[in-house]
């Protein structure tokens, strides 16, 4: 049952480039029931919806950030804290003093049904109550992100010489959705392309928020390329590496979009190197590339970028896939993560033999800050 | 609408008991009720812990409540007590549950709203004034900071006069499930599994009738867990933890008679029966024949349940009723311990005290009049209870395997082993109501316009702006020196791997507080946030 009659669903306007719609799910303070977003999260997947999931315990400020910087269709709110009432206000807020009213907000969770004329007057676009069907919300979020308007670009090409985030935001949506930029010609600028790669699992987006942020705090001005798969049977995606790096304060020099590795037609490829060069232009020092996982959808990317980051983890045997996949060769350095993991040592061992040469293996810890110092300390060397 | 390979979480399968319209004796052939059964209160218990179970022991009906400031929970304990309870259970607020001190920036608005704050050893105080901890036993469902509030209790009991030995209640203490569903961790897995280790060694040593773990498949369940998923990942818990106390080195029918454990109850009646009793007899199992405990109070599961919060619809709430009493009746007749029966109206907010008053009356019901008590376990040696039994023991057997496979319950978290099959499950499940597989009376069926008229609970703000300043008064007036030295031998036993409990004991008393011995560790700990989560 939906609180708001759902209106006649129109379908999601083709973009050139069959972009999905993108969402971002966010739930704010310190309740932990996560169970209702994560059954949408899949359920929009499977429904070719983009998703970017947020995690536990985000500051309304953290959300409606991330929301410029990805620049999705629609935010979607869970509450089951009954702080509703609190929280949407302050969302709502933010939208207007970021400059990002053209993002509808939903919610979802247990809202009394006397305070849902109060939270639709304030601006808050639909709320779904427990027992809502699945099909009603992703109509809803569908025919929303369907009235997300194309980039005029004359409304952002002065706000992206001015280095705002949701001028360069909404120019790298123009580009995914492949509308026409034409007669738009980012500065060169002179920004470090790093990609980092290693397998599922050893700690790639933590690390690299926690890099980010070391360099970030040593005057760095740092972007986030976060690269996910795509399912290829529904288009849509689950994109979960930025609910690591979700930043303590948003208003820093730290940018991080999302990108479905499947969102464009002609794959990643074809999308990157215009997104890149955006981020340059935009005048950001570093560029860090997350990719999917090594040898899975990254081609191309390596060849985007300057340097290359292999992140592994103790006892984990990738040093010996990666040599036989011919990673190994191509990696500036080499980052043993989660090192707070027993093994570490002989691993460690393990890759000095692997590597073969001068370059630098790091040690890290993404749970204990540790080690992090020591790889930006590299990292400001390369150019 | 199809079901992606590998989720088959549809219940209905035709191999099942449930897919069967009856069910008899060539369904059970090769069964042996003497080795499968036995007698109420004999190895392996599936057919209670107790031999006359209910006959001369109802269960505990235990209201789990808190509201407010310390001094309004005294208050409301006090009015228990003096109406007959004996057992105390303790709700605290969110921040309190996540180690925040009432003055956190991510506690605005949560202070006090769905349970008691608690900062420092003064509200302790206050919430236990005038309470004899020698004569009462408490409960309190607290989990990352658990080794924490053990501390205060212990500091609440010293200043009695009460000997710890004669302490007796229940910490849920149960982070494992945290990490699995319910996301109330602060600290990495290791090292919160080593804080739990550390509250049952002290507890063997010094608190011998504490329950120190309620290991709990409520929430794993409330999360989206399967029957069996939920009965196979509260086993490995419990497992778990009990490896970990015998490789500290405690003597296994030392600490196992004081664990116990805590069970949702949903609506599929005869499984939740079958999972109960199932749960008894693996237990037993697992714990004489796998760690080969010798006492017979160490074979034996002993639960809380409570009735399925999930399953309460906000559409027609006083259907909400109905539910719980059949599945209050399931927890009795799958010979519970203890149980908590919901309120109808908690899908809309905390509940009232009329609502509160009905959900209790619902227990008394089946206690007193309807016989059910009157003989243990009056379902056992049915085909199709047996059959059940049998099968979602071995479903959960099957999947313990696999937990094993992994290396264990820690790698299997940190490989998102838990989180990813409960939100597999929880879609299932979901994907079955829309496509109109399963029912809901009231939401998918049977529906009806309107809203209800149910009256609902309100919390004032006053309570957090009142705590708030308590606690900076607390914060000023306290002994400086104490207080860091204290902190600091927190760090360094932290560091050293020594047992934490002593020094918690030493810095409640030096008035540090929950938010402040919980950041002490997490210099030394980490801080997690949270595995994979799909």
């Amino acid at each position: 049952m939906v609180s708001l009659a759902p209106e006649p669903i129109e379908m999601t306007k083709p973009t050139k480039n069959n972009q999905p719609p993108r969402i971002l799910l966010a739930k704010i303070g310190l309740d932990g029931h996560d169970r209702g977003v994560k059954v949408l999260a899949r359920s929009f997947r499977d429904a070719g919806i983009e998703v970017i999931y947020t995690g536990l315990w985000q500051t309304c400020e953290a959300t409606m950030y991330a929301a410029l910087q990805e620049d999705v269709d629609v935010v979607g709110v869970s509450l089951l804290s009954a702080a509703h009432l609190t929280v949407m206000p302050e969302l709502l807020r933010l939208r207007k003093q970021l400059d990002i009213e053209h993002i509808p907000i939903i919610l979802g969770g247990i809202v009394p049904k006397e305070d849902h004329a109060a939270l639709a007057d304030m601006g808050v676009a639909a709320v779904f109550n427990p027992g809502s069907s699945v099909d009603d919300i992703v109509g809803k979020v569908k025919q929303l992100a369907s009235m997300h308007e194309p980039v005029k670009l004359e409304d952002v090409v002065d706000g992206y010489a001015k280095r705002k985030q949701n001028a360069l935001a909404k120019l790298i949506t123009s580009v995914q959705r492949g509308e026409s930029v034409e007669g738009f010609e980012p500065p060169a600028g002179d920004a470090v392309v790093i990609g980092v790669t290693g397998a599922p699992g050893v700690g790639k987006s933590s690390f690299i928020g926690k890099l980010g942020e070391e360099l970030v705090s040593r005057g760095k001005r740092v972007a986030v390329l976060a690269i996910d798969p795509s399912s290829p049977i529904t288009g849509g995606a689950l994109l979960g590496d930025r609910l690591r790096m979700m930043s303590a304060s948003p208003e820093r020099e730290f940018f991080v979009r999302s990108l479905a590795s499947g969102g464009a037609a002609g794959g990643l490829a074809d999308v990157c190197p215009d997104v890149l060069k955006l981020l340059t232009g935009f005048g950001f020092d570093y560029i860090l590339v997350e990719t999917v996982g090594a040898g899975q959808g990254d081609v191309g990317i390596r060849e985007l970028a300057s340097h290359t980051l292999l992140v592994l983890m103790p006892d984990s045997g990738d040093a010996v896939q990666f040599s036989k996949a011919g990673i190994m060769e191509i990696a500036t350095c080499f980052v043993l993560n989660k090192c707070d993991l027993s093994g570490a040592d002989a691993t460690q061992s393990q890759l000095i033999g692997a590597v073969g040469d001068a370059r630098p293996i790091f040690k890290t810890s993404t749970l204990k800050t540790e080690g992090i110092d020591k790889v930006a300390d590299f990292i400001v060397t390369l150019s | 609408m199809s079901i992606e390979p590998g989720v088959g979480k549809s219940k209905r399968s035709a191999d099942d008991a449930n897919g069967k319209s009856f069910v008899g004796p060539e369904d059970l052939r090769g069964y042996d009720p003497a080795s499968a059964l036995s007698v109420p209160g004999s190895f392996p218990f599936t057919r209670g812990v107790h031999r006359t179970m209910y006959r001369d022991k109802l269960w505990t009906m235990r209201q789990f409540a808190g509201f407010g400031s310390a001094a309004d929970t005294n208050e409301r304990f006090k009015y228990l007590l003096a109406h007959g309870t004996t057992g105390l259970s303790t709700a605290f607020d969110l921040p309190t549950l996540m180690g925040r001190d009432s003055d956190d920036k991510l506690a605005l608005g949560e202070v006090g709203r769905c349970g008691v704050a608690v900062s420092t050893l003064s509200d302790m105080h206050v919430l236990y004034d005038g309470i004899n901890l020698g004569e009462v036993s408490t409960s309190m469902t607290i989990n990352a900071p658990a080794a924490i509030v053990l501390a205060f209790y212990i500091c609440v009991a010293k200043k009695q006069g009460v000997p710890l030995d004669q302490l007796r209640g229940t910490l849920q203490n149960d982070i494992l499930k945290e990490f699995h569903a319910q996301n109330e961790y602060v600290f990495p897995p290791e090292p919160s599994v080593k804080l739990v280790i550390d509250t049952i060694e002290y507890c063997t040593q010094h608190m011998p009738l504490w329950n120190t773990v309620s290991v709990s498949g409520y929430h794993i369940r409330e999360a989206g867990a399967s029957a069996a998923e939920e009965l196979a990942f509260t086993i490995a818990d419990g497992m778990a933890y009990t490896q970990l106390s015998i490789d500290r080195g405690l003597d296994v029918d030392a600490f196992a008679p004081r664990l116990s454990f805590f069970f949702d109850v949903h609506n599929d009646f005869f499984e939740e029966i079958a999972k109960l009793r199932a749960s008894r007899r693996m237990w037993a199992h697992i714990m004489r024949d796998r760690f080969k405990a010798k006492h017979e109070r160490s074979w034996k599961l002993r639960m809380h349940c409570q009735t399925a919060g999930v399953t309460l619809t906000e559409q027609q709430p006083m259907n909400n009723v109905m539910r719980v009493a059949y599945q209050a009746m399931a927890a009795v007749l799958g010979g519970t311990q203890s149980l908590h029966t919901n309120s109808m109206d908690e899908t809309l907010a905390l509940p009232t005290e009329e609502a509160a008053k009905v959900a209790l009356r619902t227990q008394q019901i089946i206690a007193h009049e309807t016989n059910v008590p009157q003989v243990a376990d009056p379902l056992g040696g049915s085909y199709f209870i047996e059959k059940m039994t049998d099968e979602i023991e071995a479903k959960a057997y099957a999947i313990i395997d696999q937990i094993d496979a992994m290396g264990g319950v820690l790698p299997a978290i940190d490989r998102g082993y838990f989180r990813r099959t409960i939100a597999e499950s929880a879609q299932a499940e979901q994907r079955r109501i829309d496509g109109g597989e399963q029912k809901i009376v009231g939401v998918t069926d049977f529906v009806e316009d309107g809203t209800h008229d149910m009256e609902m609970l309100k919390i004032s703000q006053d309570t957090e702006d009142k705590q708030v300043s308590k606690l900076k008064d607390i914060k000023a007036k306290r002994d400086v020196a104490k207080h860091q030295a204290a902190l600091t031998r927190l760090r360094e036993d932290a560091n050293q791997d020594k047992n934490v409990m002593p020094a918690l004991v030493e810095a409640a008393e030096a008035d540090a507080t929950v938010g402040e011995m919980m950041d002490t560790m997490k210099e030394v700990f980490g801080a997690y946030g949270g595995g994979p989560e799909w």
